[in-house]
């Protein structure tokens, strides 16, 4: 049973303690390198049309990601409301081959952007089915320009491939 | 010549140069909703600690907490037009990342947030940093007994260590803590730090 004395400390020890959390914040757990780079080409987005609704999608099942981030080519899935986008990679030389199934299915405009390697884009079928073939290996972040009904564009955080 | 002088000084100092705390913040706001490249990289390099640590604060792993990094900012660039009060964008910050990151530990692989009780039994579920960080004994003791505290402990103590940095005194207004000294609270948090530390250590 703690009483209210088990709470009271000297300033000194408060200010031990303080010190021990801001080791904790700066050294063991500090902001990864590369993140806030990451982050200003995340947000660096060309076209940003104040007509069109902009909607971050986040990366579905965060454990089998892990295994793309370590650089393995496979399938991830992002998701935004209503719509679901998985994309599989494959391996092509240097470069790679991005597969794409837009659900539900649309006519959409995709964009593939690679942080200092410019940006590909293509159109999904009606099936919702895409290919961008030759994209470099690097930071990459996934746009679905979505037209029909409110124009929209979703935007995925950037992850490695 | 003056016309010349001027347009050099428009291109070499950006609005917010020279400013500081929520007076350089709004000036970034404005300056992103004129179209000032720039101007929302200045906020992401500065102020994404603070985002880092609040989502990390609510128990999210590294690699989630990344994906919240990035879609905050990106939710700030979406509603870079519609923040009512540019000054206050640090409150925007903790707010809108306090939501998104629960959502994203509703989400995660199904799981029911443990309880306290619960997760005292369950050491191995801790977000870890990564391994080389943990280099010593005392480091691991650390971790392992700052983890344990609830979450709220947690949260306000990675708080209070960025709130007591000039760059980030507006973190203390929002939270409402005075300069220079330790609410009871935060107290109780540090006292509880210090007991599950020195209970890992065999009660030394």
């Amino acid at each position: 049973m703690r009483t209210m004395d088990d709470y009271e400390m000297d300033p000194a020890e408060q200010e031990y303690w303080l010190a021990q959390v801001a080791r904790l914040v700066d050294e063991l757990d500090p902001v990864p390198p590369g993140l806030v780079e990451r982050t200003q080409f995340a947000i660096a987005i060309e076209d940003i049309d104040a007509e069109v609704e902009l909607e971050a999608a986040r990366w579905a099942d965060i454990s089998p990601l892990a295994g793309v981030r370590g650089g393995a080519p496979g399938t991830i899935t992002f998701f935004v409301g209503d719509l679901t986008v998985m994309v599989n990679v494959t391996r092509t030389g240097e470069k790679q081959r991005i597969d794409g199934w837009l659900v539900p299915a649309g006519e959409h405009g995709v964009e593939v952007r690679v942080a200092d390697h410019g940006s590909s884009a293509t159109t999904a079928d009606e099936g919702g089915r895409f290919v961008l073939t030759e994209v470099p290996r690097g930071t990459t972040q996934i746009l679905v320009r979505m037209n029909g009904g409110k124009p929209r564009t979703v935007v995925t955080p950037t992850v490695e491939l | 010549m003056g016309a010349v002088t001027e347009l050099h000084t428009a291109r070499t100092n950006p609005p917010w140069e020279g400013l500081e705390g929520p007076e350089r913040h709004a000036a970034c706001v404005i300056a992103a909703r004129e179209g000032h490249r720039g101007a929302l990289d200045v906020l992401v390099a500065e102020l994404t600690p603070l985002v880092w640590h609040v989502a990390r604060g609510i128990g999210l792993d590294r690699a989630a907490t990344e994906d919240v990094v990035q879609t905050v900012w990106l939710a700030l660039l979406r509603h870079v037009e519609a923040i009512t009060e540019p000054k206050a964008v640090v409150g925007w910050l903790l707010t809108t990342t306090r939501r998104e990151a629960r959502r994203t530990q509703t989400r995660g692989n199904g799981q029911v947030e443990l309880s306290p009780e619960v997760a005292e039994h369950v050491p191995s579920t801790e977000p870890m940093p990564e391994a080389e960080a943990l280099r010593s004994e005392r480091d691991q003791q650390l971790w392992s007994a700052f983890h344990k505290l609830d979450q709220r402990c947690q949260e306000l103590l990675r708080l209070t260590v960025l709130a007591g940095r000039a760059e980030y005194r507006v973190v203390a207004e929002r939270l409402r803590m005075p300069h220079g000294s330790i609410g009871p609270t935060r107290m109780r948090c540090l006292s509880a730090l210090r007991g599950l530390y020195h209970d890992g250590d065999g009660g030394r």
